[in-house]
């Protein structure tokens, strides 16, 4: 039993190892996105990612598509894109016989590797039909419900909500991404390098590196990577800390949040803090391992109030205050292992 | 949760973890004992000092006991705050930085799913981690800042017991008689108010004596309310001053030359020498009964002396401008003549009823006629002749009404002054002549038993005066405070301490001869009556001095000394004062505004050195 475990770690720090290099070959920095994403890969979850038009956020899921011997579809989302442009509808169809059906014409939601392109250039009412996709791993069409092929996994892009032409995500469409990945500017060298790349002859695709099998391993074995009860609680901790109603609450979170995460965040640290560890090679959750991913888990669940938003104040800045006052030990255990 | 793991690697587990966590919980105790012993001891240091500062020696080395009390507290408090296994690993994931490791391992150990897939993953890497650290990277410190407390404690305790105790503390209470006191009726006062119904010499003296009676009056209302005891102890000294300074008022001040020459003439008789010294010593009561002494002489010769000696002393008083005295002299004669009189006639009566006499009437008699001690035998006679005469049968009554008409026919034509006066006998064998006049006669007789004779108005003054000063007395007993011993005449006959207002008698042969010696003393309340309380008349040339002092020849001394207003001013034994103070020691004026006497006697301090 043991050398299984050890042998499924060690697959999975193998496999991650290839992910990041095939992706390497085409995308240049972006390490934390890169990694961040592969955090929801292997925990299961979508991956929503944020960004100026530009800095690469379609050829990264792309390139990761590409890595994957997995179905990829890519929606572009427009303001007049309708949900079954989405889902796909029923259409009538004749058969050879002259026989005349209706033949369900899948939508782009069906891929494995969904690309929800700009997501928040759609209307509302078009981003919730993800919804029952992103949740249930299913879609109902026409009454008739159709399971998605696993895995699936959606990865957006959205633009920041302040540039023209956007329409912020509804809190319950966020909530279903497990994490939501900032995509930083180059720098300098790596601006310098994605111009040798790219305006130079056309390079061949990325390797798939992975197969379908292979990522529901990961998969697997990120659930089943232990978890002490004092980490589950540290994250428990955070989460209720993040609610402004909650006693103990830190100050920035009284004056600048509105709404906190619930339980699907709570979920979603202690997924990805396993992913984490997974991808490290390691059986079980570090204390370490909840901050990691706290910002990125927990930054588009926060709903800031008219004053955080007047003073400026970002989720992260939030979090990051969260990470500091909410201890991670019993205090009378932090404080022996400071002397 | 560690005996669930099951072996082999578990079992690997549990043993390194327990000796870990063995050493953790340990040192940690370890601390808490330190803390406490450290607290202990902090408080036994104060504790110590405490009881150097109380002066309690033998309980300071005692207080080095809180140092181990207060380990064992700290034992106690590490037994029941013992980690659990959880906090441990938590404590050792981060003291060697294992990534919660040990804490997921101990959870999993203690799980009944043996199946986890991650378990023995999870419990080999700690095992690998806790055998690949060392024990001290994951020691914990058991010293903290605050158990230097311990050796400084220890120390202090040490020093404490071994330098020697403070002195005791000079205790500040209150000032005495700062203490409050409050009572309803204080006794003895109401002895001083009574003087608001004395006959007074004069309207000034009326005055004097309404105030010292309203004085009194405002002091037991004050003491009602309550007031400062030593306050009360003042006043109760004021109104003692004035009423002292009321009984030696007659012939005070610019009498006083007056008053000495009544007295000079006075001492020229033999006879008056005792009431000379008692008018001297302003003893007015004492003079009434040396007045009424010379009245119940056999001699009618001495009491014509006696009323002219009175006579002339009153003549010289009014010549010194001293009326008062004057009157007190004259009203004495006319006593002197009225008590003869009462005399005269009992003695005729007892010689009259003669053998019929009872051996009480005859010493009764007999001391009559030796001057006895005043009205006292005037008494004694009246009772045992009312006696006499209520036995006579009337034959007898008769009888001797007879002979009483016989012998003032007989005395006709006699000598005044030889033997019974022919009226007096008259008057009595009228009398004895009928039932009614014998019963007229026997009231008569049991009135002069039952009421001592009538002072005089001075003398009367000054038993209320001596009253109300034993009111005082007893008004300062009353306070708390024993009563300052007040001088007043007493009487000590036989070496008994004297009691009271009569003179000492000096009987015995420790003082004069049967109360004829003029120098007899007179007991200051509370001492034998017989010392020699005046000097008689000094020769001055028949002193010898070795500084030649010349003696005020011919003057005696005042006979109380109350150091207040007996003497002037300026008096010596050999200088008359001229109570003239400001000229004898005029450095001296405002002595008291400028010494250090507090503000509240000030005003009692500067009577007592009031000239007169």
């Amino acid at each position: 039993m043991s050398s299984d475990f050890e042998k499924r770690l060690e697959r999975a720090r193998e496999a991650s190892a290839r992910l990041k290099e095939a992706i390497g070959e085409v995308i240049v920095g972006q390490g934390d996105v890169v990694e961040q994403t592969l955090w929801g890969l292997v925990a299961g979850g979508h991956v929503l990612l944020e960004g100026a038009p530009g800095l690469g956020k379609t050829l990264l899921v792309r390139t990761i598509a590409g890595c994957l011997d997995l179905r990829f579809s890519r929606i572009q989302f427009t303001p007049d894109l309708m949900p079954s442009d989405v889902t796909g509808t029923n259409i009538l169809v004749t058969a050879e016989s002259g026989a005349r059906h209706f033949a369900l014409h899948k939508g782009p939601i069906f891929g494995q590797v969904v690309l929800a392109d700009e997501i928040n250039r759609a209307t509302p009412k078009t981003q919730s039909s993800l919804l029952e996709a992103m949740q249930e791993h299913a879609c109902t069409i026409a009454g008739t419900r159709h399971a998605m092929e696993e895995p699936f996994f959606v990865l957006a892009t959205e633009n920041p909500i302040e540039m023209e032409g956007t329409y912020p995500l509804p809190e319950a469409q966020l909530d279903r991404f497990l994490l939501k990945v900032m995509v930083p500017s180059p720098t300098e060298d790596e601006m310098t390098e994605i111009l040798a790349r790219t305006t130079g002859g056309a390079k061949p695709p990325p390797p798939r590196v992975l197969g379908r099998d292979e990522v529901l391993e990961l998969r697997a074995a990120c659930r089943d990577v232990a978890i002490a009860e004092p980490v589950m609680r540290y994250a428990s901790r955070l989460v209720r800390a993040s609610d402004p109603g909650t006693q103990g609450a830190p100050d920035i979170v009284k004056r600048a949040i509105r709404y906190g995460a619930g339980v699907r965040g709570a979920q979603s640290l202690v997924l990805a803090a396993k992913a984490v560890s997974l991808l490290e090679g390691r059986a079980h959750v570090s204390f370490g391992d909840v901050q990691k991913v706290a910002k990125p888990v927990l930054r588009h669940r926060l709903i800031r109030s008219f004053e955080g938003e007047a003073d400026g104040i970002t989720t992260d800045q939030v979090v990051a205050a969260l990470i500091e006052a909410v201890p991670s030990r019993p205090e009378n255990v932090e404080q022996a292992i400071r002397r | 949760m560690v005996k669930k793991i099951a072996p082999p690697e578990d079992r690997r587990f549990r043993d390194t973890f327990t000796r870990w966590a063995g050493r953790v919980r340990r040192r940690l105790a370890l601390e808490r004992v330190l803390t406490g012993a450290a607290v202990g001891l902090a408080v036994g240091a104060a504790a110590s000092a405490a009881a150097w500062q109380t002066r309690h020696g033998a309980l300071r080395p005692w207080m080095a006991a809180g140092g181990a009390l207060g380990a064992v507290v700290g034992a106690g408090v590490a037994r029941r705050r013992r980690w659990k296994d959880g906090e441990v690993a938590l404590y050792l994931d981060g003291r060697l930085a294992a990534e919660e490791t040990i804490s997921t391992a101990i959870e999993l150990g203690g799980r009944d799913d043996k199946d986890d897939p991650a378990r023995a993953v999870v419990i080999t890497r700690a095992v690998d981690v806790l055998e690949k650290a060392s024990p001290k990277d994951a020691r914990p410190s058991f010293l903290r800042p605050w158990h230097a407390a311990i050796p400084v404690a220890a120390a202090a305790i040490g020093y404490l017991s071994w330098i020697p105790l403070p002195p005791a503390p000079v205790t500040q209470g209150k000032p005495p008689g700062a203490d409050t006191v409050q009572i309803a009726d204080l006794k003895g006062l109401e002895k001083i108010i009574e003087l608001e119904g004395a006959t007074a010499r004069d309207p000034e003296q009326k005055k004097r004596l309404e105030k010292l009676a309203a004085d009194a009056k405002k002091l037991r209302d004050k003491l009602k309310q309550g007031a400062e005891k030593r306050e009360v102890q003042a006043d109760i000294a004021k109104l003692k001053d004035a009423i002292t300074a009321e009984r030696l008022s007659l012939g005070d001040g610019e009498q006083r030359q007056g008053l000495e020459s009544a007295l000079g003439k006075l001492a020229e008789n033999p006879d008056m020498k005792d009431a000379a010294k008692a008018l001297g010593d302003r003893d007015l009561v004492q003079f009434d009964e040396e007045m009424e002494k010379l009245a119940n002489k056999l001699e009618k010769a001495d009491r014509e002396r006696a009323k002219k000696t009175l006579e002339e002393a009153a003549e010289a008083a009014k010549k010194q401008n001293a009326p008062d005295v004057a009157k007190a002299l004259e009203e004495q004669k006319k006593r002197l003549e009225e008590q003869a009189k009462k005399s005269e006639k009992l003695r005729e009566l007892a010689k009259a009823i003669g053998e019929g006499l009872s051996e009480d009437a005859k010493e009764a008699l007999k001391d009559l006629e030796g001057g006895g001690a005043g009205g006292e035998e005037q008494q004694k006679l009246a009772e045992k002749l009312e006696e006499a005469l209520g036995k006579l049968t009337p034959e007898e009554r008769k009888k001797l009404a007879e002979n009483m008409k016989k012998q003032a026919s007989q005395a006709e034509g006699e000598a005044m002054g030889e033997g019974p006066g022919k009226q007096q006998m008259k008057e009595l064998a009228e009398q004895l002549d009928t039932p009614e006049g014998q019963k007229r006669l026997e009231e008569e007789l049991r009135k002069m038993a039952e009421e001592p004779p009538a002072g005089s108005e001075e003398g009367e003054l000054q038993k209320r005066l001596e009253d109300a000063q034993r009111g005082a007395g007893e008004a300062e007993g009353g306070l708390g405070g024993a009563p300052m011993p007040m001088p007043m005449a007493g009487q000590g006959s036989g070496g008994k301490p004297g009691n009271g207002s009569k003179p000492g008698g000096g009987k015995d042969g420790k003082g004069g001869k049967d109360g004829s010696d003029p120098f007899a003393g007179h007991s200051e309340g509370g001492g034998p009556g017989d010392h020699k309380g005046q000097t008689g008349v000094v020769d001055g040339d028949g002193v010898k001095s070795r500084a030649d002092a010349r003696v005020n020849k011919g003057k005696p001394m005042p006979g109380i000394v109350m150091g207040r207003t007996a003497g002037r001013a300026g008096d010596t034994a050999n200088i008359q004062g001229t109570g003239a103070l400001g000229q004898a020691a005029a450095g001296e004026l405002g002595a008291i505004e400028r010494s250090d006497v507090p503000e509240e006697y000030r005003e009692q301090v500067g009577r007592y050195f009031q000239p007169k």
